[in-house]
């Protein structure tokens, strides 16, 4: 309860939460001493304002509609890249979920263990992995599904394990009470409680890979990425405009059946 | 689950009602399908993978022997990647600070504002941060400051959508007591507004910090500074010793900050 006092505003005294100006002054000393590492330099900043006019002005060409299919392929490329390795990180994530459930574990060692597994494989982004894969396995869609399954089942173990860690006990005390085995409780009375809060967690992996799969072609694993840096080192902003559109759209109308869904599913049917 | 709550209380009438149809097993024969035609589609062969693991196992084991002789270099790297992630966050909080307001539902002046806010901050987390990346670093030239700038543009669309979120939930007679009192606009965001989502902000504030701090270590393959670039190279000049360190660095790094933000969060509650 303590917490609550501390971020109230505003305050009795009428300044702002000693807490937050603290922190707020740290930041921003701590943006300050890190200027130089950046190279924050709003003179070049406010001179590039010009380049990037110029820049921008490139777009304002006619698009180059024969690049269409091409560019129709890899988007599908893409969406398939981000559909396979969800559906291959649920597989491999609803076991591992289950075991870095405290509620759910066998045993308190293996919680620990699945875990740290869990938050080694989130660590490292998708794109460092697809370089190690791309070396491992060769170029092509193929490491950049293992990149991605390998991520998202860090982030969707850890996701499931929570959503799992908060059900109710007195439906899982009752399945017991049947007599009911060590998978027969996790299936029939924690799956089925946790089950809309996997649903939402599926939404947001699939949008994060999407998200993810339109750049990793980029190191060569597939996708629209490597068409994307092509047509921006050779200069082909027809192309680019086109692939810069084309990842827009898909992208947002993946958020907005997502936030559909997921708003469906957390005030119930029709909202 | 449905079949449960779907039974009827012992009816005086024998004829029990008809069993609801179980449509999963369609559900799942359907979705089976579409993913082995996209398999067949990327041309993914199963057993080229099969073979392969001995290939690349025998490729992970060059990985065995970390190279930390230069480990000074990476440490400074890491420091130019974190300091990059920072000011990223940071430009995107003070982006989504003025545009979140006018991008909730419940407090922005006018519809049309609201559209025009929500479009905004849509195209902003649409475009990825590596092709923003890339057009600054064409524009700004190489160094650190175009990542920031790439993730500042990118995370400051989340951070906007986060705070409007949370700003349409708000207690709407919390709004109400402060219009009552005579409150413009900026007043209301700043007194009703943001107080109370404080706590929700600061979580957000660290999930995006801790995000920005993974894909600054990317940002270097585009020319955009940091580690990412050193790890680039190393890869390319196939030096696996260095690589490994590099990725070590970068691993304990970010696990770091993983329990730290974790730590952090809990104390916020």
């Amino acid at each position: 309860m303590t917490t609550v006092s501390i971020l109230r505003w505003p305050t009795p005294n009428g300044l702002p939460p000693l807490p937050v100006v603290v922190s707020l002054c740290a930041v921003l000393g701590a943006m300050w001493l890190t200027a130089s590492l950046v190279e924050v330099d709003f003179v070049r900043l406010a001179g590039s304002m010009g380049k990037m006019a110029a820049f921008a002005g490139h777009f304002l060409v006619m698009p180059d509609w024969a690049y269409l299919p091409e560019l129709f392929d890899k988007m599908l490329e893409t969406i398939e890249m981000t559909v396979l390795a969800t559906a291959i990180a649920i597989v491999v994530s609803l076991p591992l979920g289950v075991l870095a459930a405290r509620n759910a574990t066998p045993h308190i060692a293996v919680y620990r263990v699945v875990r740290d597994l869990l938050s080694l494989m989130r660590a490292l982004p998708e794109l460092v992995w697809a370089l190690v894969f791309v070396s491992a396995v060769g170029l092509g869609p193929l490491p950049g599904v293992m990149a991605l399954a390998l991520v998202t089942v860090g982030f969707m173990g850890k996701f499931f394990a929570e959503s799992i860690e908060v059900v109710d006990h007195k439906p899982v005390e009752g399945v017991r009470a049947h007599g009911a085995g060590w998978l027969q409780v996790r299936v029939f009375a924690m799956l089925p409680q946790a089950l809309p809060d996997f649903v939402g967690t599926v939404m947001y992996i699939l949008d994060h890979n999407l998200r993810a799969a339109t750049i990793l072609g980029l190191v060569g694993a597939g996708g629209i990425g490597y068409d994307l840096v092509m047509s921006m080192r050779l200069f082909q902003y027809d192309r680019l405009i086109l692939i810069a559109l084309a990842i827009y759209l898909v992208v947002t109308l993946l958020d907005r059946l997502s936030d559909q869904l997921r708003s469906r599913i957390i005030h119930g049917a029709r909202t | 689950m449905s079949n449960i709550s779907r039974l009827q209380p012992a009816s005086p009438t024998p004829t029990l009602p008809p069993r609801p149809r179980n449509l999963f097993p369609v559900w799942l024969a359907a979705l089976l399908a579409v993913l082995w035609l996209i398999v067949r589609d990327l041309e993914i062969s199963f057993e080229t993978l099969a073979y392969g693991v001995a290939d690349i196992g025998e490729y992970f084991s060059r990985y065995r022997e970390p190279d930390f002789s230069d480990l000074s270099r990476y440490l400074e790297l890491m420091g130019v990647t974190l300091a990059t992630a920072l000011w990223g966050t940071m430009f995107a909080l003070v982006v989504a600070f003025f545009m979140a307001p006018l991008a909730a539902r419940n407090l922005s002046p006018h519809p049309a504002v609201y559209r025009a806010a929500r479009e905004a901050l849509n195209f902003m987390r649409a475009m990825p941060d590596l092709l923003l990346a890339l057009i600054f670093v064409a524009a700004l030239g190489l160094g650190p400051l175009p990542g920031a700038l790439a993730l500042g543009v990118h995370t400051a669309g989340f951070l906007g959508k986060f705070f409007a979120e949370s700003l349409e939930r708000v207690d709407q007679g919390v709004y109400e007591g402060v219009t009552s009192t005579g409150a413009n606009f900026p007043q209301l965001v700043m007194y009703a507004g943001w107080p109370s989502i404080l706590r929700e902000a600061l979580g957000y504030v660290l999930y995006i910090l801790d995000r920005n701090v993974r894909m600054a270590s990317v940002l270097g393959l585009v020319g955009a500074g940091g580690i990412g670039l050193a790890l680039h190279d190393t890869l390319r000049m196939f030096d696996y010793g260095q690589s490994a360190a590099l990725i070590l660095v970068i691993l304990a790094t970010i696990l770091i900050i993983d329990y730290a933000s974790a730590w952090l969060r809990r104390r916020l509650g």
